[in-house]
């Protein structure tokens, strides 16, 4: 089982088990999310995305998580399953997060085309208030995963 | 109508099966049996504003196929009902958030099965996707899903004994059978992720062929 985003390879990471700690939580979450007219993770950020740009893609998005929408939403989540089910996602995202090394002498139309699409979703981000973009950002994780899956060899 | 005169209908979802999404609910408490008809509304979250289906407005049925509506699967949803009664209606009983590429149920795949003396033959068609019309083109769920799988489950009727296993590809021989004996075989399609209700196929039975060599060995003595 092992993650491959283009160059970078990642291991010992198990898709099942971060799937099965945010469907626990899903209807949840996603229903204190209550702008419906938003989807942080649209297509255009997603779509179409090279293996090449995967590992940019990926890290950005990650590390987005890690220090903007987890960090603090920690101090909200009152509900135990909530926090079980953050911690398994925290903990796994930061351990794929320190695994990704892309490379340095990748061409820069990549690194550049993968950092676009992450300003798409950074910037849907910080036009929402900043808990409702947090509870948004975890409510699509089941689509981040989705999209991670195609990265995954079984 | 007025808004709010009657409950909501109650146990709103999804039906998904191989990507045919069926929304349905229950009548409102204590109306069952009433002349209560529903309108249906859905939406694609992301987007601004709420659609209806002109086949869903007024209706009696408390089911309505958003099969094309939500045919996009890698986007999600939101659907909506209320009930309309006289001059009343409800308000609107909503879904939770409704994403087809992992809440659809995988259908079971077609089973073909060739039987020898000690040993059946197993071929597994995947299931096809939903689609519009029988015109269209066909488009198999493994061409959605590529880590597909299948749970096949065998039992024996002579020895009562049953085991299964896990398949990825589409064909599987079981060996070491015991000679004229039937045997029966249901197969699962699943997929690696989210919990999906799994639809088991039919149940096949077939016997295994005599054993030829003791019918030799019983004419030559």
């Amino acid at each position: 089982q092992e993650f491959r985003f283009g160059p970078c390879r990642v291991q010992g990471v198990a898709l099942q088990e971060l799937r099965e700690a945010f469907w626990t939580v899903k209807d949840t979450v996603q229903a204190k999310d209550n702008i419906t007219s938003v989807r942080l993770l649209r297509k255009e950020v997603l779509q179409d995305v090279s293996d090449a740009e995967s590992c940019y893609l990926i890290r950005a998005l990650l590390k987005f998580y890690l220090n903007t929408v987890f960090k603090n939403y920690l101090d909200e989540a009152a509900d135990v399953r909530i926090r079980r089910s953050f911690s398994t996602l925290a903990n796994n995202f930061f351990v794929i997060a320190s695994k990704l090394q892309p490379s340095e002498d990748e061409m820069f139309s990549i690194s550049e085309s993968a950092r676009r699409r992450f300003l798409l979703f950074q910037r849907a981000f910080k036009q929402l208030d900043i808990q409702a973009a947090q509870t948004k950002a975890f409510g699509e994780v089941d689509i981040l995963l989705t999209w991670m899956e195609k990265f995954y060899e079984f | 109508c007025i808004s709010g005169g009657l409950p909501k209908p109650t146990n709103i979802t999804f039906l998904s099966i191989n990507m045919k999404n069926i929304l349905q609910w229950s009548p409102p408490e204590g109306l069952q049996g009433a002349e209560v008809t529903y309108t249906v509304q859905y939406f694609i979250y992301g987007q601004k504003k709420w659609l209806s289906k002109s086949e869903c407005r007024n209706i009696n049925r408390t089911c309505c196929d958003l099969s094309v509506e939500t045919s996009d699967y890698e986007h999600q949803y939101y659907a909506k009902v209320k009930a309309i009664w006289e001059t009343n209606c409800s308000k609107w009983a909503e879904t939770g958030r409704f994403y087809p590429f992992l809440e659809t149920q995988i259908g079971p795949p077609r089973v073909a099965l060739t039987t020898d003396e000690k040993s059946i033959s197993i071929v597994l068609t995947a299931p096809e996707k939903w689609k519009r019309s029988p015109e269209e083109s066909s488009i198999s769920m493994r061409q959605i899903y590529s880590n597909l799988k299948y749970n096949v489950s065998i039992y024996n009727t002579k020895s009562n004994r049953m085991w299964s296993q896990c398949v990825t590809n589409h064909t599987l021989v079981l060996v070491w059978l015991e000679p004229d004996t039937l045997y029966c075989i249901l197969v699962e399609s699943f997929v690696p992720g989210p919990p999906r209700l799994a639809q088991p196929s039919e149940k096949q039975c077939v016997r295994t062929l005599k054993d030829q060599t003791s019918a030799l060995r019983v004419k030559i003595i």
